[in-house]
């Protein structure tokens, strides 16, 4: 059995980042306008600018961060490399180059939600809830991913796909829970109705795993800890982390127990961040920094992946 | 039949209303082929609104299954369909023998005689093909002359382009020798026609196609560099911006072989390598779909970003073997072509087992003439074009396009050849709301190794546009699912 060619690990890896950041980018439109049903003035679409840093970008070409441009921007603009249109097509275009190594229902699968993206326009998108909209494109997402589950062979294409879905889903848990906690003020939780705790769970689906792990407690503390460190939770950060970590060392295995040096300081710096935490008593912009160093030392384990193995030098 | 009418009281047999005029046609022949019977009955008891129907859901199911055609524009992504059409075309067991071992025996001689052009050329010296046409021609690769091949194969993947004439006989057009592409629609239309309509086939033995990439991995592995004796062996694709990658990648996932680019390969002491996650690992067969002139940047176009700087060199110290070899275009050109039953003389010492096409050679004095008296009733093709480029069909041509024609004929005759205008025989086939008949021709496929195994049926390309003669994909043309009767 050959190696896998180190151009196609970069597809597989990316095929899994694409699909995986195409949900959240979904779950996370739902999420902010949920939040805004009680405010008459409607969704602030900035705070969605803001999480994802394309206030800049987005104004160079909008007058104003209405639900209109806003979601054009993030659902239907090709143009846009973070809409979900945009790593969709990517996500189908690292498919098509891996055609051979992924299940056939895999990619018919992603032929389908491609084809379902392209026949999107934005007056239907407007006129329809949003919250059908997005769910619809979260469940070609986890059908995508089911039907991987089923059918792909657990083989090296296997683990660079898997790699790629959990480094986003752990940075992408880590923006749901950015914005979630900005517009809650933790300083007064009570202030906060249990609607909008619970509507942060659920964009993670993580309401009833809530419930069931802290059946009397809606802390804003205890959330934040589920999120972020609960491993048998599937979106938590820790258990994504804890995913990368075995298909790291599966490569290794597969490689004749090859060690991967240059993988080992950005794992380090990853758990220590991890247990460092966002502190005993949390605040905002404590759990905002706290939660920025986490993206930083992922982004540094995505490009260490890509140095040892995609052949980035 | 009165069962058929009992079933259709309410509606029209399919084919009552298909009129094949003076064309041969494949389902009823002259006075309707025996071996179509029992179809026949099923198609007709088929109703035309589910027909379409079906047919519909079969060409979503492609473009689901992205079986297409990608061409890319600047900003977007276009996937056409080559159209499929549901109604099969059917071969009898007799004809399918002849046409199997009519090609073996071609692709056999065509072997022989790239082996001796690239040796002694002994055909050349004995003045059975003239020596210039080949050693001039711009497909000849001087840099093959004196390299031994394992069994002596050259072409192994062979897709020879055969059709049927006014009286129903079969004959070969095209010997496609280079880098035939199309077999992956062979095997996808039988899967989507046995999705579609399992209640056609049903109990009728039409022959297996599903074998073909396990049998395409035995005839790589037979040909892999002495010695080996489990080679790695990888398909060379030019990337997924060229239009038949998705026939690569369906290659690859039947071999179950790495799908590589040039930039995957690197070569190092002679040797070839591809870059893998755990390093360099070694290549010993590299099934190419780029032609011979992008291969290698140091021995062919300078310019090639596709191939790989080195392969050539490796490739004449034996160390790896390119399929099809370097250099086989010569044996599929068309001027070539029209000696083709003299080179299976020649060699095999026997009488073709399937005749070519009457070709006029226009770098002959005869032929030229033959040619020039008659110009409005021939095909006249350019011998260095394909894709059906070029082409001009005489009786179709306006006075002007042959005059045109004229001047050029006369400019480089040896650039020409010309053929009588064959009248291809018709398929029915779902035309809107209606079954018309439409042109069909036959790219059988060859697989050669120690020894030479034709896949059943292969690909049949049917002309779409009403009258038209011209099949290819680039222009038209759509397919069929072929049935070889067992």
């Amino acid at each position: 059995m050959s190696s896998l060619l180190a151009r196609f690990a970069e597809n597989l890896y990316w095929l899994g980042r694409y699909l995986e950041r195409a949900e959240n980018t979904a779950r996370i439109l739902h999420i902010n306008e949920t939040y805004a049903r009680d405010n008459p003035a409607g969704p602030d679409w900035r705070r969605v600018l803001d999480l994802y840093s394309d206030t800049e970008r987005f104004f160079e070409n909008h007058d104003q961060a209405n639900a209109r441009a806003v979601l054009d921007f993030y659902i239907l603009d090709r143009g846009n490399p973070t809409s979900i249109a945009f790593s969709v097509a990517n996500a189908r275009e690292n498919a098509r180059t891996v055609r051979h190594l992924i299940s056939t229902e895999m990619w018919t699968q992603i032929n389908l939600f491609h084809n379902a993206m392209k026949a999107k326009t934005l007056p239907t998108i407007m006129l329809s809830q949003l919250s059908s909209v997005a769910s619809g494109m979260v469940t070609h997402c986890q059908t995508f991913d089911g039907i991987a589950d089923g059918t792909f062979l657990r083989g090296e294409p296997y683990s660079f796909y898997q790699l790629g879905k959990y480094l986003e889903r752990a940075d992408q848990t880590t923006r749901v829970l950015d914005i979630g906690y900005d517009r809650l003020s933790l300083q007064d939780p009570d202030a906060v109705s249990s609607v909008q705790w619970s509507t942060m769970l659920r964009s993670v689906s993580g309401y009833h795993a809530y419930r069931y792990r802290h059946p009397a407690s809606s802390s804003p503390g205890d959330i934040a800890t589920f999120l972020l460190y609960d491993t048998e939770f599937p979106r938590a950060v820790a258990l994504c982390i804890q995913r990368v970590t075995e298909r790291l060392h599966d490569l290794e295995q597969r490689h004749d127990k090859q060690r991967r040096d240059e993988l080992e300081k950005p794992r380090r710096a990853l758990e220590f961040a991890m247990d460092t935490g966002p502190g005993a008593k949390l605040t905002s912009k404590r759990l905002h920094q706290f939660l920025d160093n986490v993206q930083i030392s992922l982004a540094d384990m995505s490009n260490a992946i890509a140095n040892a193995y995609f052949g980035h030098t | 039949m009165s069962n058929t009418r009992r079933q259709s009281q309410s509606r029209t047999p399919l084919l009552a209303d298909y009129d094949p005029g003076d064309y041969f046609c494949e389902m009823l022949g002259r006075r309707g082929l025996s071996h179509t019977r029992e179809i026949r009955s099923r198609l007709n008891a088929l109703d035309n609104g589910g027909l379409r129907r079906r047919a519909r859901d079969a060409e979503t199911e492609l473009l689901n299954l992205g079986i297409t055609f990608t061409v890319y524009s600047d900003r977007d992504a276009i996937d056409r369909v080559l159209p499929f059409d549901v109604i099969p075309r059917v071969l009898s067991t007799k004809d399918w023998e002849m046409i199997e071992t009519g090609v073996k025996q071609r692709i056999t001689a065509l072997n022989l005689f790239l082996h001796d052009i690239y040796h002694d050329a002994y055909i050349l010296k004995d003045g059975i093909v003239p020596a210039d046409l080949v050693q001039g021609n711009d497909n000849y690769r001087p840099e093959m002359r004196g390299l031994d091949l394992p069994h002596g194969t050259y072409i192994h993947i062979c897709g020879t382009d055969i059709v049927r004439d006014g009286k129903g006989k079969l004959c070969v057009l095209e010997d496609n020798g280079r880098i035939p592409s199309g077999v992956s629609y062979v095997i996808e239309n039988r899967h989507l026609m046995m999705r579609a309509f399992p209640d056609l086939a049903d109990g009728i033995a039409v022959a297996e196609v599903d074998q073909y990439g396990e049998r395409l991995m035995r005839a790589m592995t037979e040909v892999a560099p002495q010695g080996m004796s489990h080679p790695e062996v990888v398909v060379l694709s030019p990337g997924i911006f060229n239009a038949a990658y998705f026939e690569h990648v369906f290659l690859a996932r039947e071999m179950g072989a790495p799908l590589v680019e040039g930039r995957d390969l690197i070569v190092e002491n002679d040797k070839v390598f591809m870059r893998t996650t755990a390093g360099l690992s070694p290549v010993h067969v590299i099934y190419r779909r780029i032609n011979d002139d992008f291969l290698d940047p140091e021995a062919f176009r300078p310019d090639s970003t596709l191939g790989v700087p080195g392969l050539f060199r490796a490739y004449r110290k034996g160390n790896v073997t390119l399929a099809n070899a370097v250099g086989t275009g010569v044996a599929d050109d068309k001027a070539v072509y029209a000696y083709v039953p003299r080179i299976i003389r020649y060699y095999l010492d026997e009488d073709p087992i399937l005749p070519n096409v009457p070709t006029n050679i226009c770098r002959e004095a005869d032929g030229l003439a033959k040619t020039l008296d008659n110009l409005d009733g021939l095909v006249t093709k350019p011998v260095g074009e394909a894709g059906g480029y070029g082409v001009v069909i005489g009786p179709r041509s306006s006075q002007r396009e042959l005059r045109e024609l004229r001047t050029k004929l006369k400019a480089d005759p040896a650039n020409y050849i010309s053929q009588p205008m064959v009248s291809l025989s018709v398929c029915p086939t779902l035309i809107g709301r209606k079954v018309e008949p439409r042109h069909v021709d036959l790219r059988p496929f060859a697989l050669t190794g120690k020894s030479t195994w034709v896949l059943p049926g292969g690909l049949t390309r049917v002309a779409l546009r009403r009258g038209s003669l011209v099949v290819n994909s680039s222009q038209g043309g759509g397919s069929k699912d072929t049935w070889v009767l067992v």
